[in-house]
């Protein structure tokens, strides 16, 4: 479970705290109160919805803990953006258009999703990367359905904002 | 539809949550509309961009310390 899962739950804890210590204690104190809750999960939820939910929660107690937000060391936004280390994609195998879309995104991709709030970027993380259900994000938030949409849509719009130069539409424009 | 309907529709409609009417009424508008059309395709490269994106990977120290954890072995 724990080499299916952690990769996943990591991410999304990184995504809203930002900080790698952080967000592996995330994911370290979900698996501690998971342990201990196991007795109540009902099965009603997939169990990688049931972790997610509490990865979340932990990560923003976390955050809140620390009491305010931490800009992403540069170690960090490096080695999110980096083209190597588990990829999915090897920016080798791409036709040489499509690496337009390359690690100078990626930076500045990282850049601008500081600029959203930790429950817009775990929406970003689970909806847009992750590609998980729109209803299944909304049961990890505890948040409707349409509210996911909108944050989704808002996140969207602000990165595309911001990223503008390095799209298609922006390179026309 | 014009641009405003669009904007209001866009979240659902890039969510597959869209009635199959007014889907056909948004991709008119795309097919009609440059300024709509750009947004469509920005929004496109964004998801591109993110779904081909490295996944971090938890790192070994604390994914050892949580194998401890599930052995019963921590904390």
């Amino acid at each position: 479970m724990l080499a299916e899962e952690g990769d996943r739950l990591y991410a999304l804890a990184l995504r809203v705290t930002r900080d790698g210590d952080l967000a592996a204690d995330a994911v370290h104190d979900a698996f501690a109160a998971a342990l201990e809750g196991l007795g109540e999960f009902r099965g009603e939820a997939r169990l990688s919805t049931w972790l997610y939910r509490i990865v979340y929660r932990k990560a923003i107690d976390l955050l809140r803990r620390r009491g305010r937000e931490q800009p992403l060391e540069e170690a960090d936004e490096a080695a999110l953006a980096a083209e190597d280390g588990g990829g999915r994609a090897a920016a080798w195998a791409r036709p040489p258009d499509e690496l337009l879309l390359g690690a100078e995104s990626r930076q500045a991709l990282e850049r601008a999703l500081q600029e959203l709030s930790p429950q817009q970027r775990a929406v970003f993380e689970l909806r847009e990367v992750e590609q998980r259900p729109t209803e299944e994000v909304a049961e990890v938030l505890g948040i409707p359905a349409g509210t996911v949409r909108v944050y989704l849509h808002r996140a969207r719009l602000k990165l595309r904002e911001r990223l503008s130069p390095h799209f298609r539409g922006g390179r026309t424009r | 539809m014009k641009c405003d309907e669009l904007k209001r529709r866009f979240a659902e409609y890039n969510d597959g949550a869209l009635p199959d009417d007014l889907c056909a009424e948004v991709e008119r508008h795309l097919a009609g509309c440059p300024p709509c059309a750009d947004l469509d395709r920005d929004l496109q490269d964004l998801q591109r961009l993110c779904r081909e994106s490295p996944r971090p990977c938890l790192p070994e120290d604390a994914r050892k310390r949580i194998e401890r954890l599930l052995q019963g072995g921590e904390d």
